[in-house]
């Protein structure tokens, strides 16, 4: 399709082209393809990133033109052409090209995919039920324990969820910077990353509505875990409460704004290097050398030389299980003690 | 029997819709000329063979067949000294049919893998039907095969681990390549990768029915294929299990094998017959019958969902056979 989708574009770019991707679509929705596919499709035609973002309906699915699934939500960009899902709504879906001007083929994209989108939502959201609607008010009672037990009972029976199911679970979930959530999770599994916000996100576990509050704090100290995912700010998007285990100890050690302890201060200045924060997050993060080497995107060998540097900078081995630990643990508190 | 054949995968029947004027089901005797000139497959062809500089690139000439022309191979091997030793070996047979196609059509299959396992791809030319039928066809991939063997070290490569790969006739000729190692006691491949591969000359299994008119390599193009390679004697009683790997009676002592094929192509059945045979004959296969595929789908259409699960599953396979 790659090729197809440049001789789409390159050769014909008004009529031919046109053609070409509506009946892509129309195949497409009468084969009765996914979300996923419809996102898919558009980038690939396209030849750049497609996104779906649909915050109404918690739908997110963002893809690259080479096919792969790829969530990486940094806002949208202004330049990008862009189209709602019902005429006059929010722009939700995206072709992710800035500075290339308005053109004919990507503006039948943009309206055939987002037609498309449209009736898979329609066809999926009426079938099953939603998550809790995200009704501030309501989601603020739930996580307040010293709010009366019966109201919290109420606010989750208005919120869609059954107070008397006793097999009901549900998770907190604290985005940075964003309003509380509420997920229900079938049987205590873990939310798809589509029913995630964008950016950083704390999860609380998954617990019974009156244990809710509890759930919101351990979801804000996970929040604290988080990173942007970024080679500046490298780690986790989204941390699990539940999978923090004893680490979960250091949130209360190193509080939010703290003077860093000594083994950050040498993470901080050896991050002053290009591309050495990636790196050690690499040999954290993976499990292996080889892995971290393939994670980074360099050879075995550029890995031992950066490895070698940041021996020497930090002042402590990276290669032994004890060294690995230190530098886990500083990695884990820089993030920790972020104002 | 019905007849109503499997529906495409969503995504494959959209991608079938864009290349619908490029490649067309079926395929006569008529029109070999015509493709051989046609874009087509060909596109498969353009692409970087360095991937970036990552491989050094030679076309080698070396001796054909006893009393034939030179073959010709591509190699295509890491830039990079090798850090654990001699390098495995994806000794790679292109596709077309058996009619059309060179050495670079599909090599980029192989070195994707080959950048990933740090391995040496050597993609071997041929002489194709109907100008020169069977045998010419698989004894120039079995030269070429005799001579990376025997060659391979001068390659940085492994003799010991060898891999046969091809899609569709390079998957026919793949899986025949390696009844005639073990018949000839020739060189010995450690696994056949036989994906979409064309198998059998009787052309007559209920999916070659079903998908009559769909898709990709119907079952006229089929015929069409065959009787290029074997003429009047296609589908009759003389067919040897190197033309045609399914009239093979003795599927024991071969290399392990991968095969796979979409559930909405041609060669559905035959492939799934193979498999089974090798099984039965105490050998070691892994089948994946891809739902809604249609023939050579992970090549035009690779970014689908569909084509991903199976190149992501051919990449598994191979990181198992090497270990």
């Amino acid at each position: 399709m790659k090729e197809l989708a440049g001789r789409l574009t390159a050769v014909d770019p008004d009529a031919g082209a046109a053609v070409r991707v509506i009946s892509y679509f129309d195949r497409l929705a009468e084969a009765r393809a996914g979300l996923e596919a419809l996102v898919r499709g558009a980038a690939v035609l396209a030849g750049c990133p497609a996104r779906l973002a649909d915050t109404a309906r918690a739908v997110r699915v963002r893809v690259e033109p080479d096919g792969t699934r790829k969530e990486s939500w940094t806002p949208p960009d202004p330049d990008w052409p862009c189209a709602p899902l019902e005429p006059g709504g929010p722009p939700a879906l995206w072709l992710e090209r800035s500075g290339t001007g308005p053109s004919v083929v990507d503006a039948v994209i943009l309206e055939r995919a987002a037609g498309a989108v449209r009736l898979v939502l329609d066809r999926i959201r009426g079938r099953a039920p939603a998550a809790p609607a995200d009704d501030p008010a309501l989601v603020e009672a739930l996580l307040d324990g010293t709010v009366a037990e019966r109201t919290r009972l109420h606010a989750a029976r208005r919120l869609g969820v059954d107070p008397a199911d006793p097999a009901v679970r549900l998770r907190a979930l604290a985005p940075l910077g964003g309003r509380p959530r509420v997920l229900t999770c079938r049987a205590g599994g873990r939310p798809a990353d589509a029913e995630l916000p964008a950016g950083r996100v704390g999860v609380g576990p998954a617990v019974p509505i009156l244990d809710l509050p509890g759930s919101w704090h351990a979801a804000r100290t996970a929040l604290r875990f988080t990173a942007e995912g970024t080679a500046r700010d490298p780690g986790p998007r989204v941390v699990y409460a539940d999978e923090l285990g004893g680490i979960v100890l250091l949130a209360d050690l190193v509080p939010s704004g703290a003077e860093p302890p000594p083994d950050v201060r040498a993470v901080e200045a050896a991050a002053a290097v290009p591309g050495l924060l990636a790196t050690l997050h690499a040999v954290a993060a993976t499990p292996s050398q080889r892995a971290a080497a393939a994670e980074i995107n360099v050879h075995h060998s550029t890995l031992q030389d950066r490895l070698n540097q940041a021996e020497h900078l930090l002042g402590w081995p990276l290669r032994t299980p004890q060294g690995r630990l230190r530098l886990q643990l500083a990695l884990i508190m820089r993030h920790l003690a972020r104002p | 029997m019905t007849l109503v054949p499997p529906p495409f995968d969503p995504e494959l029947a959209g991608a079938l819709e864009l290349i619908k004027d490029m490649i067309q089901p079926g395929l006569t005797m008529d029109e070999i000329d015509l493709v051989r000139q046609e874009p087509g497959i060909e596109l498969l062809a353009q692409l970087d063979l360095t991937a970036d500089g990552f491989f050094k690139v030679e076309d080698r000439t070396v001796p054909g067949p006893e009393n034939a022309p030179d073959v010709s191979l591509l190699i295509c091997r890491p830039v990079a000294e090798p850090t654990a030793g001699p390098r495995p070996v994806f000794y790679h047979v292109h596709g077309g049919g058996m009619i059309i196609g060179n050495n670079r059509v599909g090599v980029e299959v192989p070195l994707t893998w080959a950048k990933e396992l740090d391995a040496v791809v050597v993609s071997v030319e041929y002489r194709l039907a109907p100008e020169h039928p069977h045998p010419a066809p698989v004894e120039d991939v079995y030269a070429g095969l005799v001579w990376t063997a025997e060659h391979a070290a001068e390659l940085g490569g492994d003799p010991e681990r060898i891999v046969i790969a091809g899609a569709s006739a390079g998957g026919g000729l793949s899986a025949a390549l390696a009844l005639l190692t073990r018949d000839r006691r020739g060189p010995r491949p450690i696994g056949q990768m036989l994906m979409c591969p064309m198998l059998d000359d009787r052309n007559d299994t209920p999916s070659a029915h079903q998908m009559a008119g769909l898709g990709v390599w119907d079952r006229t193009a089929n015929e069409t294929g065959w009787t290029a390679l074997l003429g009047a004697a296609r589908g009759g009683p003389d067919v040897s299990p190197y033309a045609a790997p399914a009239r093979a009676e003795d599927l024991g002592g071969l290399p392990p094998a991968f095969l796979d094929v979409g559930s909405a192509e041609t060669f559905r059945d035959e492939v799934v017959a193979y498999a089974s045979r090798i099984w039965q004959a105490g050998g070691v296969a892994e089948l994946h019958v891809w739902p809604g595929g249609f023939h050579g789908f992970d090549g035009f259409a690779p970014q689908a969902a569909l084509s991903q699960a199976a190149r992501a599953a051919h990449l598994d396979w191979l990181r198992r056979l090497l270990g």
